[in-house]
């Protein structure tokens, strides 16, 4: 949406379609609570916002691309500000910032606890001021159509109707989010299936970082609802059985008396998630009766005035879905998928390998998070680089010819008669609903927050195995007008690709970094053979060719990666050397 | 998971387009345990019973407002609506009141969204102000006047809650006017004016005739009355200062 | 050729299917007591202007058994009408903000009615003095 924004101000004559499979302002953005970042402050500088994100990422991070992104990231911020977003204030009327996990100074960007509704609704309602944009709600993407080494458009299908429609354009921009889905537990909405990442992926676009997923370590348990950082950022514990804050025995540490930045529950989301799997193997979690290993989050000393003035939605969630009071109560949480690394391989421009493809948010792999995103780049990242592919499709635009509609057609209906003949075709037993299980679990036991050689490879079989069932699937619902059932198996053919993309990197990386950790003798970082992409190729009918992709350091070398007091010291050495 | 399954009935409003003259109720026995939703209940059956049930969902924790349904007759989101509050009765699942029906639970939204639309729901800046400048700077009194409408998710329950707005399909209804109340009160918009017409219209806040119920089962209490009738006041304020002065009133 | 066929429901009886609807139709159909008790009182008025005769006839009329049974109905019918009024009036008003603070719904409605009620008994003080 941001893109489309850009592409409108970049040039009014330009026509824009925006495609989306839910009306926009459900997207899953929706979702995200704690905020954006954005250097605000006085005393912070853009220096330790690109530090605090590349250390963050385990070094996997495209540096010159997070330098552009810290430094475009507090004008972004201030232009949606402009639009209208409502973001919290300090008492004399200022923007006011909260501390996130990993980030060295305050400098994430709320509005309350529903930073990502906010901007989604603001640049929705935004969009609507551009008579260029003409929004197709409600379709569903099912292809891209290339010709000549360009992307040259989409087919969509209405889903009112069931009718198919082919998009021609001379740029084609991927916002699809990410694809958490293809796991059991997650915080995710049921569209984020990855959608865009395959359809790139098919058209030999690499899919890169693909085995770096984030485990957010405060979900609902069984469910995986979120409870944002924002509680820890805020001030909010995180105790085990004991009531003891066992973030202090894994190198997050000394207690402190009050929160303090890159500290205890301050840490980076990967760290707090690998602290509470180890909590669990030593038997510290608390045994719920019925919603398994826990332990909780602490947030009774925040007091309840103050819980609903930053925290309201957590409130509401924790009374509704949970049946407690978070000024009373502490909250049960274990960590669940949260988040997609990696994506469709684009530059620092947005641009993917096929001419023409751009990808912006979630679904790209600009090169900002490396092995581990910090809480609130995200957010950010959808505007920097939304904005970015704007404009970069707006050029690409009008610098490019129009392209042959008659052999594009046929392309299209070729991709009608395949997408058709899922629900058409006879005599299929396979449910989609079984498929679907299996993969979720499959992925859970081989691609969790640690892993392991044995299991990555059953998922790896289980994925190859899947594939094959799902050519014999059968769809029960044969109708045109809002055929859901039809929808959900073209997700879960993305999904399945999108997994196997997840797991072949995943047994490949021989190495642990981030958020991709192993525990079958690999679990040192390995900056000699991987401080690389890894890079996932389709290939048709057969498992993904997996490469690996040189990464571009600027101005932070790989060092250990250290927080709470550790992490401190390490910051003075940096400081010192470079006087 | 938990214990041992429970089983509940829940009737569906079924209505699928290419073969039903009319929606029909076909009851389901599912399984569940006190943690399900009745959006996880409708999910069981359409992976376990019949694939064809059709309903909008995503986010499971009602903020992104796509699975409002009736429940017993009441519109709710149904992701936050548990099925140990309905047991051991039957619950009774019906796609939103006062829209048409496209399928099953899913009803024709098209005209809320030109709804949105036409209220120019976005800052139309009292003061231009450059991204160099900084932010806009509001203090909490000028915060406060608008914070409250901004919560809104679009879910339409508000809608199926209006009976006027079901007499009316023409209604801007309350969603929509709680938008345009909450860019009016916005320090940083100046357009209140040009959104007074379409306020006073024929579609506008005259329609509504103070029922409340909107603002009764407002998932995240937007309170939409509210900023209906607040414009009232405001449209019949513009009306007289029209007379007064020939140049027309302003808000 | 699109396959869409939108069923629309029917709006008929729309009142019966909530107690929340059934609540307001009846608070909508008290207001037609208060029009109709507007309107004895004005010809109350109109036989005031015609004379002394006229007015005590009128006033002989309002005290027949019949026309107490009316009032007693009259009075129920616009207590609750009052009543409803002030429970939907918070949502009619521009927030209040009394000391930094929003004085919510409860506070509004209350004061309302108490205001009701201290009108009526000062209303009702004026009439006893006068006919004493």
């Amino acid at each position: 949406m941001r893109a489309a924004i850009a592409v409108a101000e970049a040039d009014p004559s330009l026509k824009v379609a925006l495609i989306s499979k839910v009306y926009p302002m459900r997207s899953h953005t929706v979702a995200a609570e704690g905020g954006a970042a954005g250097v605000k402050k006085p005393t912070d500088s853009l220096e330790y916002h690109f530090h605090d994100t590349v250390g963050g990422g385990d070094w996997l991070c495209e540096q010159d691309v997070v330098e552009y992104f810290v430094s475009q990231a507090p004008v972004e911020l201030t232009q949606l500000e402009h639009w209208g977003c409502p973001w919290s204030r300090t008492a004399d009327g200022h923007v006011n910032v909260r501390a996130f996990g990993g980030m060295k100074i305050e400098r994430t960007w709320f509005a309350a606890d529903k930073s990502g509704f906010h901007i989604l609704h603001t640049l929705f309602q935004t969009s609507m001021k551009y008579p260029s944009i003409k929004r197709f709600d409600e379709h569903f993407c099912v292809d891209l159509l290339a010709e000549d080494g360009r992307c040259q458009g989409a087919v969509v299908i209405e889903m009112g109707t069931g009718e198919f429609t082919m998009i021609e354009a001379r740029s084609v921009i991927i916002a699809t989010g990410g694809a958490g889905r293809v796991f059991r537990e997650s915080t995710l909405g049921g569209i984020v299936t990855g959608d865009g990442m395959a359809m790139a992926y098919r058209h030999g676009v690499a899919l890169r970082d693909m085995e770096f997923v984030q485990y957010h370590p405060t979900c609902m348990p069984v469910t995986g609802l979120l409870f944002t950082e924002a509680c820890r950022g805020e001030g909010g514990y995180l105790v085990n059985k004991d009531g003891y804050r066992y973030l202090q025995d894994y190198g997050l540490g000394p207690l402190q008396d009050k929160p303090k930045n890159k500290y205890m529950e301050l840490g980076p989301r990967d760290r707090l998630s690998q602290a509470f799997f180890f909590e669990q193997q030593k038997g510290r979690t608390i045994q719920h009766p019925t919603l398994g290993a826990v332990v909780h989050l602490d947030l009774r000393h925040l007091g309840e005035a103050y819980l609903h003035e930053r925290l309201p939605l957590i409130y509401e969630m924790a009374e509704t879905f949970m049946g407690l009071d978070p000024a009373k109560d502490p909250i049960p949480v274990r960590p669940a998928v949260h988040y997609t690394m990696g994506g469709i391989r684009v530059d620092g421009r947005c641009a993917a390998s096929l001419k023409g493809l751009y990808a912006a948010g979630e679904c790209a792999s600009v090169g900002i998070h490396g092995a581990n995103r910090l809480g609130s780049n995200s957010l950010t990242e959808l505007l920097v680089f939304g904005k970015v592919a704007g404009v970069e499709a707006a050029r690409n635009a009008k610098s490019s010819s129009a392209g042959n509609s008659a052999s594009l057609l046929k392309q299209a209906q070729a991709v009608e008669q395949r997408v058709m003949s899922l629900k058409t075709k006879p005599g299929g037993s396979e449910k989609i609903s079984v498929l679907r299980k299996e993969m979720v679990q499959s992925m859970e036991e081989g691609c969790g927050i640690f892993r392991v050689e044995k299991t990555m490879r059953a998922t790896c079989e289980k994925l190859s195995e899947l594939r094959e069932r799902f050519k014999n699937i059968n769809i029960e619902d044969k109708t045109s007008v809002w055929n859901t059932d039809w929808l959900t198996a073209i997700e879960l053919d993305y999904q399945l690709d999108v997994a196997q993309t997840m797991a072949h990197s995943a047994i490949n990386r021989k190495e642990s970094r981030g958020a991709h950790q192993r525990l079958d003798g690999f679990e040192q970082r390995d900056d000699v053979n991987f401080l690389k992409h890894s890079e996932a190729y389709y290939v048709a009918g057969g498992i993904p060719r997996i490469a690996y992709g040189d990464v571009k350091i600027t101005k932070s070398q790989p060092a250990a990666r250290v927080y709470g007091a550790a992490g401190e010291k390490a910051d003075q050495e940096r400081k010192g050397s470079h006087v | 998971m938990s214990d041992t399954k429970k089983i509940i009935e829940i009737e569906v409003l079924r209505y699928q387009p290419e073969s039903d003259t009319e929606p029909h109720l076909e009851v389901y026995k599912v399984p569940f345990s006190d943690d399900m939703s009745v959006l996880q209940g409708v999910q069981y059956i359409k992976d376990n019973f019949d694939g064809s049930l059709t309903f909008r969902w995503s986010c499971r924790m009602a903020i992104c407002g796509s699975c409002g349904m009736m429940i017993n007759g009441i519109p709710k989101l149904s992701c936050e609506t548990f099925l140990r509050d309905y047991y051991p009765n039957r619950v009774r699942v019906e796609a939103m009141a006062h829209f048409p029906i496209e399928k099953d639970l899913v009803v024709d939204l098209s005209g809320f969204i030109g709804k949105l639309e036409s209220i120019q729901p976005y800052i139309i800046p009292r003061e231009a102000r450059s991204l160099e400048q900084g932010e806009y700077i509001q203090s909490p009194e000028q915060f406060n006047a608008y914070i409250q409408f901004t919560s809104c998710i679009n879910c339409t329950l508000c809608y199926a809650a209006c009976p006027q707005f079901g007499l009316n399909p023409d209604f801007i209804g309350p969603a929509a006017i709680a938008l345009l109340h909450r860019y009016n009160m916005d320090s940083r918009d100046g357009a209140a004016e040009q959104r007074m017409e379409l306020v006073a219209s024929e579609e506008g806040v005259f329609n509504c005739s103070a029922v409340g119920y909107c603002s009764e089962v407002c998932p995240k209490h937007v309170d939409p009355a509210n900023a209906v009738n607040i414009n009232k006041t405001n449209a019949a304020k513009d009306y007289f200062l029209r007379f007064l002065s020939p140049k027309g009133g302003s808000k | 050729m699109s396959k869409r066929r939108p069923y629309v429901r029917s709006m008929d009886g729309w009142w019966k299917k909530n107690p929340f609807f059934v609540e307001y139709m009846i608070h909508e159909s008290t207001a037609l007591f208060v029009a109709a008790y507007a309107f004895v009182l004005l010809v109350g008025l109109i036989r005031l202007g015609q004379g002394e005769a006229a007015w005590n006839g009128w006033l002989e009329a309002m005290k027949s058994p019949l026309s107490l049974v009316f009032h007693l109905a009259f009075l129920v019918a616009i207590a609750y009408h009052t009543y409803s009024w002030f429970v939907i009036m918070p949502k009619t008003l521009p927030p209040i903000i009394v000391g930094g603070k929003r004085v919510g719904p409860a506070a509004i409605t209350g004061g309302g009615l108490l205001a009701a009620v201290v009108a009526s008994i000062a209303m009702l003080a004026l009439v006893w003095r006068i006919a004493l």
